[in-house]
């Protein structure tokens, strides 16, 4: 273990940041710049264990790059546990990343109880570093309770208009999900404890248990798997997604898309299926089932929205069934394009919504009436928006096609069918695409508006989206060299979903 | 032989005495009636004491008793010279009319 | 030759960049001349590459891009005889045009996005020329979808020029699936993406599954040159601007789909029923478009067709087995159309955006420049002997009979009447547009047009009527094209006819020109033509057999009523009723919240405590009693206090 404790500082900087940015809350200028301190700050710490040369080293609980384990609650069995790999250092990256995109875009965006919602956005962010570190099943859990709260509260206080009504349904759907794995998490706390005599939480000790009855097995898994889905969103337990992202702010969309709903799919590859490997070899056709019907019916509805933002969150639904394909089949390539694809969606998505929130601040009005011929008033914009719509297709070159393309050849291994069909469904990605690119910048201008092109503080956030979207694109060596390891590790040498160990 | 007088006697003569100096202060509402009754439990107790040292055969007894007169003397003294002065303040020797602490 | 072919890529993105990220800033001139160097450097580039490299084949590798397990895809090059011919032509035809748009747009304020495009257009065509691995030839395939998109789109103020961008991404797209499974398919059966691999294992594929993959390959070398069933985007596209025709029509989208069969000869050709399929698709096409074009009135759109009808013969030539020819017919349909193109967009320019052939006329003697242009390119077109086109499409006609099969028979009749409309259509145009006419145009209507943009068009004149001698079959230029692509897998120089069936298959194919040239001046010239009603026949074959509204009827509107449904009554619907259902789970707890609240908690806890609150306050008024300030009460109360006081200490007290 490293002797400096920084997974914890990168957690719970964030959260100590959120506590000082409210006792600033006199001065929203003040609130803004600390705030932008702080996400940078936690983008460097980040950013610094791209350069410590880590390597993974066994551990009491498990093969990490790092590693921290204190006891906790020592009568229950749960401990302190947070460690560090490959993929969760992607992932934490991208939290680091889009958490300073989200401070820079409610810049003027937010005037209104500035101190708080500063608070909620850091908060939040220490509490997603959190859970893709979280080792304990207890600790996961609690991180996974809590990012609900800011978030509710984002919706709910700076949100548009039907923003309550959104807001309620978020908090409900994912809280009953989480009732249901709390019930299986208890369960299988209780059950191992039984088989073993140990209580214990760890996932690594959890991981080891011997096959509970089939049926039992299947339980758990839907129970984590419903939870989980609820949250990526699987269909049909996707409808509280189009609403949370159209009314909540800016900001609290990026978060939405970019962070939230990859705490869903890192839980499935990280938790649910390697607990319980035999009942998810069992519900891979299921899972299969419903990520393939999304992929479409998502793509399909996405054609007739009036609402901008409602047209990307559908999009959002969509992207996210192409990356639960990759994770359903589960071998080497198809879930190194998976874990990378949850790093694009993160970024084009989180771009798309950024590109719409600067829209929001000028028209005031997401929908498609109020727009058209954007690209004779606002060039730079449109070519910006063009760009990301071209990366949410799947342009090669550009970021995303790199993960679908190793999604669907590493799929079309095992099963065929499967991957033509995701392949058709990059034809339904291009005509809500095309759909939205041509009624918002091309076209004739519907109405008239005042109109800005982007300024010095828009036009970092987008050029630095823009050059991380080309570098995954054109070289994404790097980024598939960190989780090369993780993903061997996880998929076995057998190079198939191991029957437990 | 001398007769002694039992103690037991002399104790239910003081208290019978203690309990008509109380019965007086209590009973009765000019200040100086209640006065009266306070000397007279203290002369009780005094008779008390008296016994007591008969009783023992040491004379601590008879000494607290000058003490006790000796108190009660000053203490009316003290007692009478307070009563004159708030007859000079109320007007009036009716302990119920001091009632000004009332809660 | 690394460097060379690196810088020869480099060229025109960087172009296109420069232009993207600056080009706003600088004069106009500035973004006009790094268009133009951008294109002109890389045909510089080709060139030296020819000469240094003659008709060796090069394996170079330029930049490691994606690498997950035995997944590999590099930035690879193959530089063959094939593509050196190819990247000449590209950068070649590409300079012209980039040379006329600068003064075609010189109106224009956009200028700076359309040559953005164009040169990330023809990046975009050079990596698909260029590329060794699959994923690579992928990168450059999408981005020239999208640049056609952007390209085509241009204008994008009117809906209608958009929406013809939109309907060629799309298109092409459906043909990208194909690509793409075709992908995963070399990747799953060959473990490779490499082109030169994947030709190298050919021969280890079963019929069955060298059918399979060149059916997919065939689909999407369909997507991306307009042939049957996915012909309907490319007359819509003429609502770019015209040198963007040109380039994309002419010289290089169209190209691409039989480019790629080209490369991966050795696999199609693996499949014999995959080849006959490729020659039916491209000789049906080829009548298709061809008689379509008999129709229309719009003088790009015939110009269209004409390119359907075109590289329908290049599916037909490699379904035939002749790369050979079929390279020769596309540098050759290059020039020719290119020339056309340009034609008639000095023709559309000079009228004032007039497309419609029945309203020009008496253009001979207005724009004689132009005039002897067009001549020059329909003359080619129409395959007049001796020149232009004649030999390159002879030799795929003869390829296609002396094809063993007697399908390919069928085919060769299929084409040869295609070979008969051919001249018709165009000089139907040719005639309409250019000769004599009381109701043409006069002198007044003409606007004047830069010198420069007519000048440019003579090189591609000179080169569409004289490009016969690429690849002449007998005398000094004996098959000089196809020696130099001897090397490349399944090209065949010599198609090893007898002289008898050469000579006897060419003056067919003269006789059969000059007889449509003949039938085209009778109902042309002869009389002046008037516009006919769009009734019927003729309506029939302008809008091309009716395949744009049968599309528009089976798949445009299902889908969007389907969008629409799945929308409002399903995702809506359901969402809605999740929400009731939530609600109505809702109303027993709420009801039990309410009935906890009135019933138990108001009456019950809140009155007894109310209650015993009021006992409380009974009791301490009570107490209160106590202090009264009465002197004689509290000497009671003492008194009583003592007496309770001794009597507990007697009671306790061990007597």
């Amino acid at each position: 273990m490293l002797q400096f404790p920084i997974l914890s500082l990168i957690v719970f900087w964030p959260i100590a940041g959120s506590f000082f940015v409210l006792t600033c809350f006199r001065s929203p200028r003040l609130v803004r710049w600390v705030s932008l301190g702080v996400t940078l700050m936690e983008l460097s710490l980040v950013a610094s264990l791209l350069f410590l040369n880590l390597h993974p080293q066994a551990g009491p609980v498990g093969t990490w790059l790092l590693q921290e384990d204190y006891p906790w609650i020592a009568w229950l069995g749960a401990r302190y546990s947070l460690g560090l790999d490959g993929v969760s250092l992607m992932l934490i990256l991208l939290v680091a990343f889009i958490n300073v995109l989200c401070v820079l875009i409610s810049w003027e965006a937010i005037t209104d109880k500035v101190g708080s919602f500063f608070f909620f956005i850091l908060f939040l962010e220490g509490t997603l570093a959190g859970l893709f570190l979280a080792n304990d099943l207890l600790l996961f859990y609690l991180f996974w309770e809590i990012q609900v709260i800011p978030m509710f509260f984002l919706l709910g206080i700076w949100g548009h208009e039907n923003r309550i009504h959104a807001a309620l349904k978020f908090i409900l759907y994912t809280l009953g999900g989480s009732l249901l794995m709390l019930i299986a998490l208890i369960a299988l706390y209780v059950l191992h404890g039984q088989q073993t005599g140990i209580y214990t939480f760890s996932v690594y000790q959890l991981m080891q248990h011997a096959p509970f009855g089939h049926v039992t097995e299947i339980l758990l898994f839907a129970a984590f798997l419903l939870a989980f889905g609820i949250k990526i969103p699987l269909i049909p337990v996707h409808t509280w997604l189009p609403d949370a992202h159209t009314e909540a702010p800016t900001a609290g969309s990026v978060d939405l898309a970019g962070l939230l709903l990859k705490t869903g799919v890192y839980a499935l590859f990280r938790f649910a299926i390697p607990l319980f490997p035999s009942a998810a070899k069992l519900l891979i056709p299921l899972l299969l089932t419903l990520a393939v019907g999304g992929l479409f019916y998502a793509a399909w509805i996405a054609l007739v929205q009036t609402d901008i933002k409602r047209l990307v969150a559908y999009s959002s639904i969509s992207h996210m069934g192409m990356i639960i394909i990759g994770v359903a089949l589960w071998n080497f390539i198809t879930l190194n394009g998976a874990i990378l694809q949850l790093v694009n969606h993160g970024l084009s998505t989180s771009a798309l919504f950024i590109m719409v929130g600067m829209l929001d601040e000028r028209i005031h009005s997401r929908q498609f009436a109020d727009l058209g011929g954007l690209w004779g008033r606002m060039p730079v914009y449109s070519a910006f928006f063009l760009f990301f719509a071209l990366s949410s297709l799947g342009l090669p070159g550009l970021n995303n096609f790199v993960g679908e393309i190793l999604i669907l050849i590493g799929t079309f291994k095992e099963r065929p069918i499967i991957a033509i069909l995701g392949f058709s469904g990059i034809v339904f990605g291009v005509i809500y695409i095309l759909r939205m690119v041509q009624d918002a910048i091309f076209g004739e201008v519907r109405k008239e508006h005042v109109l800005w092109d982007i300024n010095y503080r828009e036009g970092v956030i987008l050029v630095s989206l823009a050059l991380a979207v080309l570098f995954v694109g054109l070289h994404p060596g790097p980024v598939l060299k960190i989780l090369e390891h993780p993903v061997q590790a996880m998929v076995g040498p057998s190079g198939h979903l191991a029957m437990g160990r | 032989m001398v007769t002694i007088v039992p103690y037991s006697h002399v104790l239910i003569l003081a208290a019978s005495l203690f309990v008509l100096g109380a019965g007086c202060a209590i009973a009765r509402r000019n200040l100086i009636m209640i006065l009266i009754g306070v000397e007279i439990m203290l002369n009780a107790a005094g008779l008390a004491c008296i016994g007591a040292a008969m009783r023992w055969q040491q004379l601590d007894g008879q000494a607290f008793v000058i003490f006790i007169m000796a108190v009660a003397a000053s203490e009316v003294g003290v007692g009478l010279s307070l009563i004159v002065y708030s007859q000079r303040r109320t007007g009036t020797l009716d302990a119920d009319r001091y009632d000004l602490m009332k809660g | 030759m690394t460097a060379i072919l690196l810088i020869l890529l480099l060229f025109p993105l960087t172009g296109g960049v420069l232009n993207a990220v600056v080009g706003r800033l600088l004069p106009r001139r500035a973004s006009e001349v790094i268009a133009c160097l951008g294109v002109l450097g890389a045909l510089g580039m080709a060139v030296i590459a020819l000469i240094l490299g003659g008709r060796d084949t090069y394996h170079l590798t330029f930049f490691p891009w994606i690498k997950v397990g035995d997944l590999s895809a590099a930035m690879d090059v193959y530089y063959d005889p094939l593509a050196a011919v190819m990247i000449l032509m590209v950068t070649f035809v590409s300079s012209l045009i980039h040379l006329y748009s600068v003064a075609f747009m010189r109106d224009d304020r956009d200028y700076v996005r359309y040559f953005c495009y164009l040169n990330l257009f023809v990046f975009a065509m050079l990596v698909i020329t260029l590329a060794d691995n699959l994923l690579f030839v992928y990168l450059g395939w999408e981005g020239m979808g999208f640049c056609s998109y952007a390209l085509i789109g241009f204008w994008y103020q009117d809906e209608v020029n958009a929406n013809a961008g939109r309907k060629a991404f799309i298109c092409t797209r459906i043909g990208d699936v194909s690509f793409s499974i075709a992908l995963a398919f070399c990747f799953v059966l060959l473990h490779s993406f490499s082109i030169s691999q994947i030709n190298a294992q050919a021969s280890s594929l079963s019929p069955y599954l060298a059918t399979l993959l060149s059916l997919l390959l065939l689909g999407a070398a369909v997507g991306k040159s307009a042939q049957l069933p996915l012909t309907v985007w490319l007359p819509d596209a003429m609502a770019g601007p015209t040198p963007v025709s040109a380039l994309i029509h002419a010289a290089t989208m169209v190209t691409a789909g039989t480019f790629l069969l080209m490369r991966l000869f050795p696999v199609v050709q693996m499949s014999p029923t995959a080849m006959l399929v490729m020659a039916g698709v491209g000789a049906v096409t080829t009548l298709y478009a061809g008689a379509a074009a008999l129709a229309q009135w719009d003088i790009k759109r015939m110009l269209a067709y004409s390119t359907i009808s075109q590289v329908g013969y290049l599916f037909l030539a490699v379904g035939a087995g002749d790369i050979v020819g079929g390279t020769f017919h596309l540098v050759s349909h290059a020039f020719f159309k290119a020339l056309l193109f340009l034609a008639a967009g000095c023709v559309i320019q000079a009228l004032a955006e007039e497309h419609n052939i029945f309203r020009m006329g008496n253009l001979r003697r207005l724009m004689p420049q132009v005039y002897w242009l067009f001549l020059a390119g329909a003359v080619s077109l129409s395959a007049f002997p001796l020149l232009g086109g004649y030999f390159s499409k002879d030799r795929i006609l003869l390829a296609t009979f002396m094809h063993p099969e007697l399908a390919y028979k069928v085919l060769w009749f299929i084409a040869v009447v295609a070979a008969f409309l051919t001249p018709l259509y165009t000089f139907r145009v040719f005639f309409v547009a250019f000769s004599k006419r009381a109701d043409g145009r006069r002198a007044a209507d003409i606007h004047p047009i830069p010198k420069f943009m007519a000048a440019v068009l003579w090189p591609l004149a000179i080169l569409a009527l004289g490009d016969g001698l690429l690849n002449l079959p007998g005398g000094i230029g004996k098959n000089f094209l196809g020696n130099f692509l001897a090397m490349v897998p399944g090209a065949r120089p010599d198609l090893g006819a007898s002289s008898a069936l050469e000579w006897s298959m060419g003056i067919f194919s003269a006789f059969l020109v000059i007889a449509s040239l003949i039938l085209a001046y009778f109902l042309y010239s002869y009389r002046p033509a008037r516009e006919p009603a769009m009734v019927g026949l003729h309506k029939m074959l302008c809008s091309a057999f009716y395949l744009d509204n049968l599309y528009r009827l089976i798949f445009v509107k299902p889908y969007q009523a389907m969008a629409g449904f799945l929308w409002r009554d399903v995702d809506n619907r359901y969402d809605r009723g999740l929400v009731k259902g939530a609600k109505a789970l809702f109303r027993p707890y709420r009801a039990m919240a309410v009935f906890l609240w009135l019933k138990i908690d108001e009456i019950c806890l809140n009155e007894g405590a109310m209650k015993a609150a009021g006992g409380l306050k009974v009791l301490s008024s009570g107490l209160g009693r106590w202090t009264s300030g009465r002197l004689s009460t509290y000497l009671t109360m003492l008194f009583l206090g003592l007496a309770i006081f001794f009597g507990v200490l007697a009671l306790g007290y061990p007597w």
